[in-house]
Formats: C-alpha cells, structure tokens, sequence
C-alpha cells in the first residue's frame, strides 16, 4: 500500500461524474505536491444524513483506518460535504479544500488564460455547505478569472448561496420538492452557463435547466464556448458505478 | 414509529422555537389597533385595486368605517415602520376612502346568532355602548341602549364637530344597530326618565357608557362671570341644534391645550367669532392634542398662546379680559403635572368670552345611593381592567365614563370587552381567561429595515380651501381619489417575519411558520416526510433573527426515526441509498494507494 504525506480524496460524487478529471487533478497535485497519495472510498456522509449515526461511526472509522495506514497528516478533499463530514471526523488530519489550495499551487500552466477567447459567461453556483468559506469562494473566483472566462455572481451568492436542491438526501424521499428548489436556483441567474465546484450541485442545475460544468471541467476539460457539447445527466445509474471502477483503475496507474 | 415523547432537551430546544418565533407575530399597526382591524390586509387589497373586499374587511371587525375614517386617532400610524424612513402610512385616510366608495347598507351583514333570551339594558350611545350593543346583538342577546340626548353617538356627535364628522355618517353606519334589532330609546335620561334600579330588575347585565361630558372650571378669580363657558356646552350646542344657535363673542379665548381645546376653538370660530385664542399652559410641542389638530386650529386664524396660564378673568358682570401668567414648568421633577408661573410675565386680553377645555368629568348621579357600585375621582366608575365588570356583578362600565379620557377607537375596544365579558358572564363563563390581546398590545415582531428601502413621500390629502370653511360646518378633508388611494397602499411595508419562508421551499409546503410547525411536531403530529425533506442549507438559520438551526432539529428527528426503524431511514427512496452506501465502501470500488515512489517528495 506504501506511505503518503498527504492523500487526495476525490470522493463518490466526482468520481462517479468523470474518471478522467480526478486522474488528471492527481497527477496534478502529484506534479505540484510529491508525496500525494490517494484513497477513493465514501465517506460516509449520506449514511449520516439519513441519520444513521450508529452505521455512519462505524463507516466513516473504516476510511480513517485507510488514511492512518497511509501515514497521512493532510486530506486534500474536492467535496464539500467530504469536506466538513472529514473536518469534524478526522481531529488528526488537516483537511485541505482542493479550492483554497491551488490558487497557492497554481493550474496546469498550459490552462492560464485558455479562456480569453470564449463567448460563455459563466454563473457561478457555490455550494451550501461550505457557505461561510470565503476561502473557497476566493479560491473558485480565481481560478475561473486564471482561466479567462466570465463571472456572472447570482443574487444569493457565497455566504447567501441558495441551496442546489440535493442536499439532505431529499431526492430520494421528496423528488418533486428537490425539483422545485433546483428549478428555483437555475432561475435566479441570467446566464445559460453555469459552474459548480460540486458533482451533484452540477447535475441539480442541469436538471434546472442549464448547461452545467464542474469548475475541474474547466481546469481540464480543454476549452469551453457556446458551440462546446456540455455533460448531461447519466443514462443509467449503473455509469457512475462503471465510472468509479475506471476511476480506481486511473488512481492506481497514476500513482504506480 | 416514533417514540410516545421526544427526549426532553429536543422538545425543550424546539419549544425555544415554538415560543420565539415571530412568524405569528401581527405587524405594528395591527397589534397597535384596539380592535386589532387587519389594516395590512385591507391596505393591500387596495393597492390591488379590490376596494370592496378591503371594506368587507374592516367590516369584519367595525361596523364604523367612515366614522373611524375620518376620525379615528390612528394609533396604528405612530407604529408605523415607514415612519422610520419617511411618513407612516396614512392608515385612517385609506379606511375613509373604502368606506365612503363602496359602503352601501345593502352589503351588510345582518346575521345574528340564535336567541339567548338574555336582555342587556346599555346607558349611552356613544362609540363604546355602540359596539358593545353591535357585537351582543350578534351574539344573540337582546340589547336596549337608553340613550339620553335625542340624538345617537356621544361624543362623536355632541364633541366632535360636524366638519370633521358629518352627521349623515354617523346617522348611517350606527343604522345597523337598529336593523339588527337592537331597541334604541332616545330622550331617555337614566336616573330621570327611569331609574337605574328599574333597570337592575328588568335586565339581565347593564353596560355604563356613560362618558365624561361635564367641562371642568378652574376657580380663578372671575370663572363665575357672565361669559365663562364650559367647553363641552358649545360643543354639543353645535352638535345638536342649528349652529347659529351657540351664543358667541366677537372675541374668545380658549383655555386648555388638548384636542377638545383645538375643536373647541374651531367651532367658535365658524359660530362667527372674529378673533380666537387659544392659551395653554404647555409649550407647542409638550400640548397633549395632537399635532395636526393643532396645525389645522393654526391655520383657521387662531392665536396660540403656549406656554401662558389663566390668573384671572376680568370683568364688571360679564367677561371683558382676562390675564395670562407665563408659565415656566408644567411638569416637576418627578414629572407629575404640576405648573409653576412667573407672577412678574402678565398679558391681559381682551374677550367677550373664557371658554374651559381642560378635561371632563362623568355624571353618575343615578348611581346615587347604591354603594355596591364603587366611583372614582371625577365620578368615574370604578371597573376590573380585565373585564370591566364593576363592583357589582351584573354591572360592567366603559369608555369614557369608567377610567382616563379614551380616543374613540380605545372606546369601542372597551364596548368590544364589554360585551365579551356580559356574554361571558350570561352563560356563567370564566371571565378572566384568555383576554391577553384584548386592546392595543405589543407586537414580538422585529422588523428590519432594508438599506436601501426606498423614500417614498405620503400622499396628502386635500382639504376645503380656509376661506370656505368660515361659519359653516362642511366637511373639511376630502377623500381619496382611486389613483391616490393606490398610491398609498402600495407604500405599505407588509411588516412580518416569515424571512425563512421567503427562502424555504419546503417550508412553505408543510407550515404557515417554523413556530407551528415545532408546536406539532412535539405532539408528534407530522410524518417522517417533513424532516426528510430539509436541504440542511442552513438558508433559514441565516436570515432568522434569532437564527434558530432548524436544520439540526430535522436531523435529531432523522435520528429518532432510524432508532425507531432497525437503524434505517423509514423513507421507500431511501432503500436505494443502503445499497449505493454498501457499494461506496465495498472492495470493488474503493482503493487506497500511497504516494508514487518516485514521486514520494519531501
Ligand atoms: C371634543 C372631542 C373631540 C374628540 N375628538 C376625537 C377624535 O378626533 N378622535 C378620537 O379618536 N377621539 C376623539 N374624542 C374622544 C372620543 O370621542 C371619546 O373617547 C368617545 O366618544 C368616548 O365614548 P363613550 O362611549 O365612552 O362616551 P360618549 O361618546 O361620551 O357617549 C356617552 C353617551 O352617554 C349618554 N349619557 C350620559 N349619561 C346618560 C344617562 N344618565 N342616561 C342616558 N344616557 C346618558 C351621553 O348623552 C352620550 O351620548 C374626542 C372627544 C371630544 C370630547
């Protein structure tokens, strides 16, 4: 298994929605930071907020098993959720958001200013759960200027950001009000471009109605414009599940 | 699949809810109002152009629209939030304007409740006894006001001059008294025309609405001269008979600084007086009337004389002068009404006549050897502040005549908790319970103003040009036209709290607010649905005053619902979830692998 200073948690969401962008983030992070090592396993955070919190200790301690096996002293995380699920779970561990550490490490020096070019304004749509992280909203703002392209900020945006209407497990239990607070989101912003630092947040706003990115789409997807094709939703639930499977493969390659 | 209780410090964290939140908490105005009339209500209706069911609206609390229209004090607009950042709403002009456009008593509504066969004999007419007889009619009970003057409505009548109160109006809206069957019998003075004992025997409960009608006379020197009036006399001199009956010098003053002075003055002025003064003992902004009384008395060519008091009145056997003393305190220093004079600052005036306007005192002389039924200072009558009952059980008394002077709208708030308590009292009913928001009230709301709320200046209304209003009684305010009636309205700041509910989807889907929500969700009356359908975005808790975490109580429920549940969430989507939760810790697809060896890096 070996020893890592600091591992890169993708997590579920992510490597369910693109393979290809969590490879290339970590060989990213490999480049800028030696010494990153990876673990691609849940933690645990749906399971809390059924309210399951006997079943969610007992998860969550085996993902904490495999960041002590590593050695880790620092969790890089690109989910919010992972993000405080992990702050609160793991007292040992430093949790790094992904987005207030690379406007320190930078981007793909390629990747600066690709944009200058595109016709698309994106809004910006920032997740709730990190709401009052001025740290990450910095972070994300900056790395779409580095980028070149246009910011539209939302009425409620950052600290008053509104809801993408997945959180909370509500899906499952109340689609047609997840809908609602989807549809309701999507429509407060002018722009048909929107850009989520969240793989779900992303799929709320397309099923709102925009064409939707995850800012890692950005980084690495190449150049983005009106005439660019945008990722929908998945067919079947099962291509998240063969994602992950690819993702598992492309970890372990990068990191052999 | 609950627990019978929620554990104690849950149910103890949500009653914090249950008891703070204001989503319940009625605007400034509305609390404000002695009758608690839903003037944002009916205000909005306006704005949107629906003027009859704004009517209906008040209707639904007063049958006195274009009476309190024109004369109401408007407590409401001193609580107005708008007043923070321009003028508060012009309340009482936008009931005028209802009231006047649409008020036809063909709409009425003459329901009344089932028989009771209870008598309620009511002494006096004005605002208070009215209500009192409107609400118990309704309630069924038969209701006989005796009533003194040949003329129906008190004070509004005989005090309130006929310029800020036309007597159609009142004749007209107190028609439903009589329509409903309530027995009005005019020129019947008790303790004259019939005895209070014969009303004892003949009814069931007695309402005393009597009102204060008998002017107070200072006993300086000269008070007993030819040409000293008491204020009240000129008043319903006007108000009752052809008004050039009320007999008038060329020159009068007026003693006293409240608003029966500023009528008082303004009736002299129209019976034909050529020069009117007005002498109080307050400065101009210490007077007790209300400012635009005092503006509108300026404007009719009255002299003010703040700050000056009455030494003597001089004359050989009629008025011809009296002297001011300069007043140089009102109030002593632990702020009791207690005047002190510079001897040496003297003004003489001469007058034909001295008229009081200083406060009023009640008769109750038909009270006059019943001790069951204890008075105050100024024969006022002794009542319960809860109830108004008095020292004797079947007797209850208001308004006017039973405590401090009233506005009219405090009066018929009083006939209002009369009637609550006779009613009450008829069916042997606990008085006492649940009267906390009876009268004016403060309301839990904390509104915040927005930054950047912007100005918008309160639409005037107009009024008789001055020179048309000398030695006439026409109206002086006119009424709203429709455009500035909307116009208006549409300033209304909709003072509320509900600022969870303009961010919550699923808030709006389940709850009027958080506080009824809470309240059932102790009794364990809501499904599991409700705490399964938070977003846990925290976007209540950030604009909640008193940024209650409502998401964390959801996920305490969550919690419960799982124990109750062999660990699992009890919603059938949720299945799904167990098995997405398995396969995210399964070996299939997890992985953890260390830093590449040739990049293991410092
Ligand atoms: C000059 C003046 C101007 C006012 N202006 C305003 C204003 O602009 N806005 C406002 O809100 N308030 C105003 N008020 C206050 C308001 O009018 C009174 O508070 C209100 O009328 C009191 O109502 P009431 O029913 O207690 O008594 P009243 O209105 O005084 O009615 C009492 C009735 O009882 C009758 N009565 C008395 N004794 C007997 C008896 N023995 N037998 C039978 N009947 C009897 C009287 O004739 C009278 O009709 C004004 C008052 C005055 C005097």
């Amino acid at each position: 298994m070996g020893k890592a200073k600091r591992v890169f948690i993708p997590g579920c969401s992510l490597s369910s929605y693109n393979p290809d962008l969590v490879e290339k983030t970590l060989e990213h992070l490999q480049n800028k930071l030696p010494g990153t090592g990876a673990i691609l396993k849940c933690c645990g955070k749906p399971t809390k907020a059924l309210g399951q919190y006997d079943k969610f200790k007992e998860r969550y301690s085996q993902l904490q098993e495999d960041i002590d096996n590593l050695g880790a002293e620092e969790i890089i995380v690109a989910c919010q959720s992972c993000y405080l699920t992990m702050s609160a779970s793991s007292p040992k561990q430093k949790v790094t958001s992904l987005w207030e550490l690379l406007p320190k490490i930078g981007l793909p020096e390629e990747m600066v200013g690709i944009a200058k070019g595109s016709d698309i304004t994106f809004a910006v749509h920032d997740s709730c759960s990190t709401r009052d992280r001025k740290d990450i909203h910095d972070g994300i703002r900056w790395i779409i200027r580095e980028l070149g392209y246009k910011i539209e900020e939302p009425k409620s945006t950052k600290e008053k950001t509104r809801c993408c209407g997945f959180g909370g497990m509500v899906v499952p239990a109340n689609p047609e009000l997840a809908q609602r607070v989807m549809k309701r989101r999507t429509s407060e912003v002018k722009s048909d471009y929107m850009v989520t630092y969240c793989a779900a947040c992303r799929a709320s706003m397309v099923q709102g109605g925009k064409n939707a990115v995850h800012i890692l789409d950005l980084i690495f997807g190449g150049l983005w414009t009106s005439e660019s094709d945008f990722p929908t939703l998945p067919k079947t639930p099962i291509s998240g599940w063969v994602n992950r499977y690819k993702c598992k493969k492309k970890i372990v390659k990068v990191l052999s | 699949m609950l627990p019978e209780r929620l554990p104690e410090d849950l149910v103890t964290k949500m009653n914090e809810i249950v008891e703070d939140c204001m989503g319940d908490a009625p605007p400034y105005c509305e609390a404000t109002c002695p009758l608690h009339i839903d003037v944002q209500g009916y205000v909005k209706l306006i704005g949107e152009g629906e003027y009859k069911k704004a009517l209906d609206l008040i209707r639904e609390t007063t049958p006195f629209p274009g009476i309190l229209g024109r004369v109401c004090a408007h407590p409401c607009e001193e609580k107005c939030k708008r007043e923070e950042i321009d003028n508060a709403l012009s309340v009482k002009n936008l009931k005028r304007f209802v009231a006047d456009k649409c008020d036809d008593p063909k709409d009425w509504d003459l329901n009344v409740k089932e028989e009771s066969e209870k008598k309620v004999a009511i002494i006096g007419s004005g605002p208070a006894g009215a209500l009192a007889a409107y609400d118990l009619r309704k309630m069924g009970h038969q209701v006989t006001i005796f009533e003194a003057l040949p003329v129906v409505g008190g004070m509004l009548r005989v005090g309130i001059p006929e310029y800020r109160l036309p007597h159609n109006v009142i004749d007209k809206e107190y028609s439903i008294l009589e329509k409903l069957g309530v027995d009005i019998k005019l020129n019947t003075k008790v303790g004259e025309d019939i005895s209070f004992k014969k009303l004892e025997e003949d009814y069931d409960a007695i309402f005393i609405g009597v009102g204060a009608h008998k002017s107070f006379i200072l006993p300086i020197e000269g008070s007993d001269l030819a040409g000293v009036q008491p204020g009240v006399d000129i008043l319903r001199k006007a108000g009752l008979e052809k008004h050039d009956k009320v007999e008038i010098g060329e020159r009068v003053l007026v003693i006293g600084g409240g608003n029966v002075a500023m009528d008082v003055a303004r009736t002299a002025w129209r019976e034909g007086a050529k020069e009117v003064h007005i002498a109080c003992v307050e400065s101009r902004d210490q007077m007790p009337a209300h400012s635009w009384e005092i503006d509108d008395a300026l404007e009719e060519e009255i002299t003010l004389h703040d700050g000056w008091g009455p030494m003597k009145i001089n004359g050989e056997d009629k008025v011809e002068s009296i002297t001011l003393k300069k007043c140089t305190q009102v109030f002593d220093q632990d702020g009791s009404f207690n005047p002190a004079y510079d001897v040496c600052n003297l003004k003489d005036i001469e007058v034909d006549n001295v008229i009081f306007a200083i406060g009023q005192s009640s008769e109750a002389d038909f009270l006059a050897g019943d001790d069951s039924i204890e008075l105050m200072r100024g024969n006022k009558i002794k009542v319960d502040p809860v109830t108004l009952q008095t020292t004797k059980e079947k007797v209850f008394a208001g308004g006017d005549g039973a405590g401090r002077p009233l506005l009219a709208i405090e009066a018929m708030a009083h006939g209002r908790k009369v009637a609550t308590s006779i009613d009450r009292y008829l069916k042997g009913e606990n008085l006492y319970e649940n009267r906390d928001y009876e009268g004016t009230y403060q309301s839990w709301l904390k509104k915040e103003l927005a930054e950047d709320e912007p100005r918008r200046e309160r639409i005037s209304i107009k009024m008789l040009p001055v020179d048309e209003r000398r030695g006439n009684f026409k109206e002086v305010e006119f009424a709203y036209t429709p455009s500035e009636a909307r116009g208006e309205a549409l300033r209304c700041l909709e003072c509320q709290c509900k600022l969870c509910m303009q961010e919550c989807e699923m808030l709006n889907d389940f709850c009027i607010s958080p506080k009824d929500l809470f309240k059932d969700i102790i009794k364990g009356e809501v499904a599991p649905l409700i705490h399964y359908s938070c977003n846990m975005c925290s976007q209540c808790t950030i604009v909640c005053p008193h940024e209650f975490e409502l998401k964390n109580h959801f996920m305490e429920m969550r919690k419960l619902l799982v124990k109750n549940n062999d660990g699992k969430s009890p919603m059938k989507g949720h299945n799904a979830i167990e098995w997405h939760q398995k396969l995210g810790f399964s070996g299939i697809f997890t992985t953890t692998v260390g830093a590449s060896k040739d990049k293991e890096g410092a």
